[in-house]
């Protein structure tokens, strides 16, 4: 390996989350110490509950399922010049819809029927609710990161409605300690587990990492990939060169709330199988940040993903064994973010200093008559 | 004369890549010293060193006989260099006035010194800044490239490089430029003009570098190197230097603004009509009507040229017949079929090939290769089982680079990494490959190309039109157009006038009429 190989090696984008990873839990394990626990102590708390129990472990990885999910629809979007911030919002949409369809199915439905039919309801309801904000965007122009945005709300406060409302979601209320949730779901529709002795991981891994591939593969090996990418890079030449520029972008902001939508159907399909206000526990931002920080690299995608999956829940050990709070874990995901965004652009600014400086050019007008 | 730049050995690497290597100049005090070059030859990046933009490799620079090593353009203007470069640097939204103050020190922007000074500049440069309150986004080309240059001179340089200023003015703003730059070269400092036309070379300059392939190829002072002799420079190749400029191939000379027209097609068999426009009318969102009842037919086999003085109409007339803006009247007809709302991709099938006048926009994706740029449009032939074929694809576009002579590593190049010339090529290549091509419509094709690419450009736009396409080739280089076209259009005021036959020996005189207004 020579020292270009090496620099490249450096500055891969799995490489560079890593290292930021390291830094920051090292600032993380100060903050422990200032709140009292050992550093020992705080480590060990960490690691039992990352890693320490198949239970953690479990817990982590269907965490980073969903988180994968949501980034890979980002990916998606953001591709084709789209930025998704309604995630938790189409998470919600898919959660109910999850629900819905899960606490309505006869008793008996086998798995092979009742899964997916939650599944593909969710995945539909996420379309949908993205939909909204990808149709003003793409025929009217609306800004999507506004819209997206806005949406999220409105989605909460539906996912409240519907699990305080008798008449929708809620389940029976038998006294004035049923919880404001639904029913749980039908046992066909719950989620198989991954089959690992004593660990809650369920099959969720597996779709979101093939969901992960097959993003991956769209854009790399596929001509509507590459439609996308165009799209993303110069919507006025991609419209010239016969992209359909507002259908496009529609499917594309839609898809991405169908991902979402997906990992909130996964959600509601893992203990304890109910919707629950604050079921989507932010994932929908953090998937976010997941896709933002792979910057383009699925391998990145799925290694962020999985490491804030596992701080998250070694987050929670954390706070339970060592006293340490749990926002301590917060800061470190927090700096995680910072330091690979520095680091991305310190490594773009670099770049541009050993490169001749890029010609000005006006940025690209926003397409007139594109509409279609 | 003293010398006031001295360049020695001077180089830059990008990687592996020589951009300049072993670079000597010496630029004298009072004069005004052309740096030429086709692109890639490695002007810009000659320019971006003594501006402070870029740091060399190797090598030295002298100012006034001490060493010179500017680490940002601010640096180099502390020093006495400014820079105008070959994209605006101003802030569309802003004033001229506006911008102006930006380039000041401190808090409180002095509008009083300023004022002070742009006077000073107007009567020593007889540059005046006409309405100093005006949006920059509303001045046309040739004034904004005026307050490009006055900016420049606010801090009293020394040494002012211009980096390609005339690619985007037409004929009188590129005299009163050329005017400019001797006014500046009479009051004792320097300009070090970077261009590729020849034409304005031997007006302006006292003398010339010739750069290729990253380092001089020649030099020396017009009074001793014949225009010719330059031209074999840039190019590298005998264009019969004895001879000098009549023997060039007219349309490579019209590309750098140097012969005279000569009809260089015979009289074509002109087919039936390929496409029409009727009554096309367009108004801005601040009510300025751009368009207003514009009409044309184009005939197979015929190349018909657009002239005219830029901001008259015809870059919204292009938009409106490749399909990128709705008309709000008016109608346009590929043969029998109505494409007035169509998108692009129904023009595109119904035969329509266009190259767009914004090359980086609208023509092309800088951050994907020139495979996938040339076939973004017919990727369906690449496909088996949903999956793109990339060897296949490869294999297709390396083909055309040979076939187009495209200068590139290979096809999966970015097209970011190319030359202006060609990028045009690979756009072109791809416009002339539309299925069953029945029009070509191509908005300053050659805007901004090295020599040897604007003739392989209108080369190629001769063949389509021998071919039995027909051709329409909107310009602000009438001399091309003259060199090239049929019949030539004038765009004015959102209106086409002519035609002109530009055949007849008195089609320039009539076109100038016709562009300044003072007939029809």
């Amino acid at each position: 390996m020579n020292t270009t190989d090496l620099r490249r090696a450096a500055f891969h984008p799995a490489t560079v989350a890593a290292g930021a990873v390291v830094v920051a839990v090292l600032v993380g394990l100060v903050l422990a110490a200032l709140a009292g626990a050992a550093p020992g102590t705080a480590v060990a708390a960490l690691t039992e509950g990352m890693v320490g129990t198949p239970y953690a472990i479990g817990k982590s990885l269907n965490a980073a399922a969903v988180l994968m999910l949501v980034a890979a629809g980002f990916v998606l979007a953001y591709r084709a010049g789209l930025v998704n911030v309604g995630g938790e919002g189409q998470l919600c949409a898919g959660g109910i819809a999850a629900a819905a369809v899960g606490t309505t199915l006869p008793d008996g439905t086998p798995t092979a029927v009742a899964l997916p039919a939650v599944v593909l309801a969710a995945t539909t309801a996420g379309f949908a609710w993205a939909g909204i904000a990808a149709a003003l965007r793409a025929w009217r122009g609306t800004s999507e990161i506004i819209t997206t945005l806005l949406l999220n709300f409105v989605a909460l406060a539906v996912l409240s409605l519907t699990v305080h409302e008798p008449s929708l979601l809620r389940q029976p209320v038998t006294s004035s300690e049923t919880l404001p949730q639904s029913a749980p779901l039908v046992a066909g529709a719950h989620l198989p587990s991954l089959g690992l002795s004593r660990s809650p991981a369920t099959i969720a891994i597996l779709v979101a990492v093939a969901a992960v591939v097959a993003v991956g593969v769209l854009f790399r090996a596929t001509p509507t990939g590459l439609r996308l990418t165009a799209l993303g890079h110069a919507p006025e030449a991609a419209a010239r060169l016969g992209v359909p520029v507002a259908r496009t972008r529609f499917l594309a902001l839609s898809s991405a709330g169908g991902f979402s939508g997906a990992a909130g159907g996964l959600l509601v399909a893992t203990a304890p199988f109910v919707l629950a206000e604050g079921f989507s526990s932010g994932f929908g931002f953090s998937g976010l940040v997941v896709g933002l920080l792979a910057r383009g690299s699925m391998t990145a995608l799925g290694a962020v993903a999985l490491l804030l999956g596992f701080l998250v829940s070694g987050g929670i050990n954390l706070q339970l064994v060592a006293g340490v709070p749990a926002t301590a874990v917060s800061i470190v995901e927090s700096l995680i973010i910072l330091l690979i965004a520095g680091s991305a652009w310190w490594a773009a600014t670099r770049r541009a200093a050993a490169r001749p400086a890029p010609a000005a050019e006006t940025s690209a007008p926003e397409l007139i008559g594109a509409t279609r | 004369m003293t010398a006031l730049l001295d360049l020695t050995g001077l180089g830059k690497r990008y990687g592996t890549v020589d951009a300049l290597h072993d670079v000597g100049m010496t630029v004298a005090a009072g004069t005004v010293h052309c740096v030429l070059g086709e692109n890639g030859a490695g002007k810009s990046t000659l320019c971006n060193l003594v501006g402070g933009g870029i740091r060399p490799s190797t090598g030295e620079m002298t100012l006034r006989g001490t060493a010179y090593s500017p680490g940002s353009p601010a640096d180099a203007l502390s020093r006495g260099v400014a820079m105008v470069h070959q994209h605006f640097s101003l802030v569309p939204t802003m004033t001229v006035r506006e911008n102006l103050l930006l380039s000041g020190r401190g808090l409180r922007p002095d509008v009083q010194t300023l004022r002070a000074r742009l006077d000073r500049i107007a009567d020593e440069f007889g540059l005046r800044v006409d309405d100093a309150r005006a949006r920059v986004a509303e001045l046309p080309v040739g004034a904004r490239q005026k307050v490009e240059i006055v900016k420049a001179l606010l801090p009293d340089p020394d040494l002012v490089l211009l980096d390609e200023p005339t690619a985007v003015l037409d004929g009188a703003e590129i005299d009163a430029l050329i005017g400019t730059c001797q006014a500046v070269a009479a009051s004792g400092r320097a300009v070090v003009l970077v261009t590729h036309k020849l034409g304005e070379v031997s007006r302006v300059a006292d003398t010339a570098t010739v750069l290729r392939d990253g380092t001089v190829a020649g030099s020396g002072r017009l009074s001793e190197v014949s225009v010719g002799q330059l031209l074999s420079l840039m190019l590298g190749r005998d264009t019969d230097a004895a001879g000098g400029p009549t023997v060039l191939d007219p349309v490579a000379a019209a590309g750098v603004g140097l012969a005279a027209r000569r009809p260089i097609r015979d009289r074509v068999e002109v087919g039936p009509t390929a496409m029409t426009a009727r009554g096309l009318t367009v108004t801005r969102p601040d009510g300025n009507r751009v368009l207003d009842g514009a009409g044309l037919d184009l005939r197979a086999g015929e190349i018909t040229g657009i002239a005219g003085v830029e901001g008259n109409g015809q870059t919204e007339l292009v938009r409106v017949l490749s399909g990128a803006l709705r008309p709000d009247a008016g109608e346009v007809h590929i043969g029998d079929h109505p494409i007035t709302t169509a998108p692009p991709a129904r023009r595109t099938a119904l035969g329509l090939g266009v190259v767009p006048e914004d090359r980086h926009h609208e023509a092309m994706v800088g951050d994907m290769s020139i495979a996938e740029n040339l076939y973004l449009a017919d990727l369906g032939r690449f496909r088996r089982h949903g999956f793109l074929r990339r060897g296949a694809l490869d294999q297709a576009a390396a083909g055309v680079i040979r076939e187009f002579a495209v200068r590139a590593p290979g096809p999966r190049t970015p097209m970011r990494a190319l030359s202006g010339g060609n990028q045009q090529k690979v756009v072109l290549a791809r416009e002339l490959a539309v299925d069953g091509l029945k029009v070509l419509v191509a908005a300053q094709p050659t805007r901004g190309l090295d020599v040897g690419a604007v003739g392989q450009v209108l080369t190629r736009l001769r063949e389509a039109a021998d071919r039995g396409i027909a051709v329409l080739v909107v310009s602000s280089e009438v001399a091309e157009l003259l060199a090239l076209c049929d019949r030539i259009l004038v765009g004015y005021r959102g209106r086409l006038l002519g035609p002109v036959d530009a055949t007849a020996p008195t089609a320039a005189a009539e076109i100038g009429a016709l562009m300044a207004g003072t007939t029809a």
